[in-house]
């Protein structure tokens, strides 16, 4: 064929490598372009608390994301199971997001309030105590680790530059509200549903009313998944696209 | 440099040499070469009838107009539909009625047990007998009373729960908050030993008596009976939520105890919640007293 042309003609061969290879970067960086009318309309979605920021980075370290995924499919199979189609809204404040297509275990996306925090906390701890025949493994230090708060403004500033519209007073106060949302006693209840809105679940999430551990933040986050967006006040036509 | 024929299978070189060894310029097969154009023109066909590229404001919608949401919507709707039938008499009678039908067990009975699995086994395990801090469902003994609109209740608003209307129940941190001192703990915890027939101090559960009367008896009733009315566990018989040893009775009165079970009513449908009512009715003596 043409090889003898194209092989003596470098700059040009070149660019239509460049040609190319482009064309798949394309596809995927196209569509951010038009990210405004990707994400619907979604009540009641917000960023997550300090303390579920923490879960959320816990359960990254931990590599839970490598057997559950965090979204629920457009499958008859899926809805059944485990409730609405995920929103592309649910996943905006997720910096790494936790989609997937392998599930070792179930999928978390709508997990919070389905079980109590007891459950959480004896089932991360040493899972075969209470689900029989389950191969996931123990996280028993979670509830001896104390939550390091030292850097959580810094953490609320990183995701402020991804995107996330944190507010300076959310930001200033980090430490102060992963403490308190883990209050037993709720005593700054009212702080929190100003900086948070009336749907941050205030409690102590380990069972452990004197730390604020890891596994508070862990079962925090687990419990407000898929638990934020009002369902019912949905534009259902633009759901449907 | 240029193309020669290769005397022996007819075919061009490609023209370069490289220490007098030559390469044929054999174009891949031709099957292959089919294949690719046509995994090319399905492509292109693709992008034709299904939703492609955005597109302004919008994306290309697609000759069909499918939407895999839309779709899914109408698959569950189908199914749901299926289900109201064929589970008909779950929508259309009360947990009451329902449960004055026996026959139904041999029916439905393996197909609740899917969803009850998918919900409920996590805590009360696979075969309902619960384990410490979740109950056992297959036995006598209710929190809350094991008569079918009860339990269909604490299905639907869950006990501590987020629900509004939630039942409520809470053993108070009686020893972390003060309540009591240590040595008053001590003499109720024999007390309360003794209210199940267990090995205990007489002269110790005496003088707990009193302390029992003035902090306990409001919700656990003044025979240790406890009550349907608040959930407060009966202390006179043999099952123990969270165990029934003078250690666990300590943990208990020390730090209290506030259980959650979620509430469904917004996860399962309220024939689902029936359903799941039913189940646990078949699984054990459900109105407590048989």
């Amino acid at each position: 064929m043409d090889h003898a042309k194209l092989e003596r003609n470098g700059i040009a061969f070149a660019l239509a490598i460049l040609g190319v290879a482009s064309i798949g970067g394309i596809i995927e960086i196209a569509p951010l372009f038009t990210i405004e009318n990707t994400i619907e309309e979604a009540p009641g979605m917000r960023p997550y608390t300090p303390l579920e920021l923490a879960g959320h980075n816990i359960y990254v370290r931990e590599g839970c994301y490598a057997c559950h995924s965090q979204m629920v499919r457009t499958l008859r199979s899926d809805v059944d199971r485990y409730g609405h189609f995920s929103l592309a809204a649910e996943s905006m404040y997720d910096h790494p997001h936790q989609w997937g297509s392998k599930r070792t275990g179930p999928d978390l996306a709508r997990v919070g309030q389905k079980y109590s925090d007891d459950w959480h906390v004896a089932h991360l701890a040493a899972p075969r105590a209470v689900v029989q025949g389950s191969v996931m493994p123990g996280y028993p230090f979670l509830s001896e680790t104390r939550l390091d708060t030292r850097y959580f403004s810094e953490a609320l500033t990183a995701q402020v530059r991804v995107g996330v519209p944190y507010t300076e007073e959310q930001i200033a106060n980090a430490a102060k509200h992963a403490a308190w949302q883990a209050d037993p006693e709720a005593e700054y209840e009212d702080d929190l549903i100003d900086a948070y809105g009336d749907k941050v679940q205030i409690r102590d999430f380990d069972g452990n009313p004197n730390m604020v551990s890891e596994m508070d933040a862990l079962v925090a986050y687990l419990q407000v998944l898929g638990t934020l967006v009002d369902f019912d006040a949905l534009n259902p036509e633009e759901i449907a696209r | 440099m240029t193309p020669e024929k290769d005397p022996i299978s007819g075919r061009e070189t490609t023209g370069h040499e490289w220490n007098g060894i030559k390469e044929l310029n054999t174009p891949i097969p031709k099957a292959f070469r089919l294949w690719l154009w046509i995994s090319i023109a399905v492509a292109a066909l693709y992008w034709v009838f299904y939703p492609s590229f955005p597109y302004g404001a919008d994306y290309l919608h697609g000759a069909l107009g499918y939407s895999s949401r839309e779709a899914v919507q109408v698959a569950v709707a189908e199914g749901a539909a299926t289900r109201a039938e064929a589970f008909d008499i779950f929508e259309t009678k009360d947990v009451n009625e329902l449960a004055e039908m026996p026959e139904l067990q041999a029916q439905f009975e393996g197909e609740i047990a899917v969803l009850y699995r998918d919900n409920c086994a996590a805590c009360h395990g696979r075969d309902a007998k619960g384990q410490k801090g979740f109950p056992d469902l297959t036995d006598a003994h209710w929190l809350w009373s094991g008569s079918p609109e009860e339990i269909e209740y604490t299905l639907q608003v869950g006990i501590n729960s987020a629900h509004e209307d939630t039942r409520i129940a809470e053993m108070p941190a009686i020893g972390r908050d003060e309540w009591l001192e240590q040595a008053e703990i001590s003499d109720v915890i024999d007390y309360v030993l003794s209210l199940s027939g267990q090995e205990h101090d007489a002269e110790a559960a005496a003088r707990g008596i009193d302390l029992f009367a003035e902090n306990c008896a409001s919700c656990h009733n003044g025979e240790g009976v406890g009550g349907y009315e608040n959930g407060a566990p009966d202390l006179t018989d043999s099952a123990w939520l969270y165990g029934g040893t003078r250690a666990d009775l300590r943990e208990t009165l020390q730090h209290g105890r506030a259980g959650v079970m979620p509430a469904w009513s917004d996860r399962l449908s309220a024939a689902e919640i029936r359903k799941l009512t039913l189940y646990l009715l078949w699984q054990g003596q459900g109105d407590g007293n048989s």
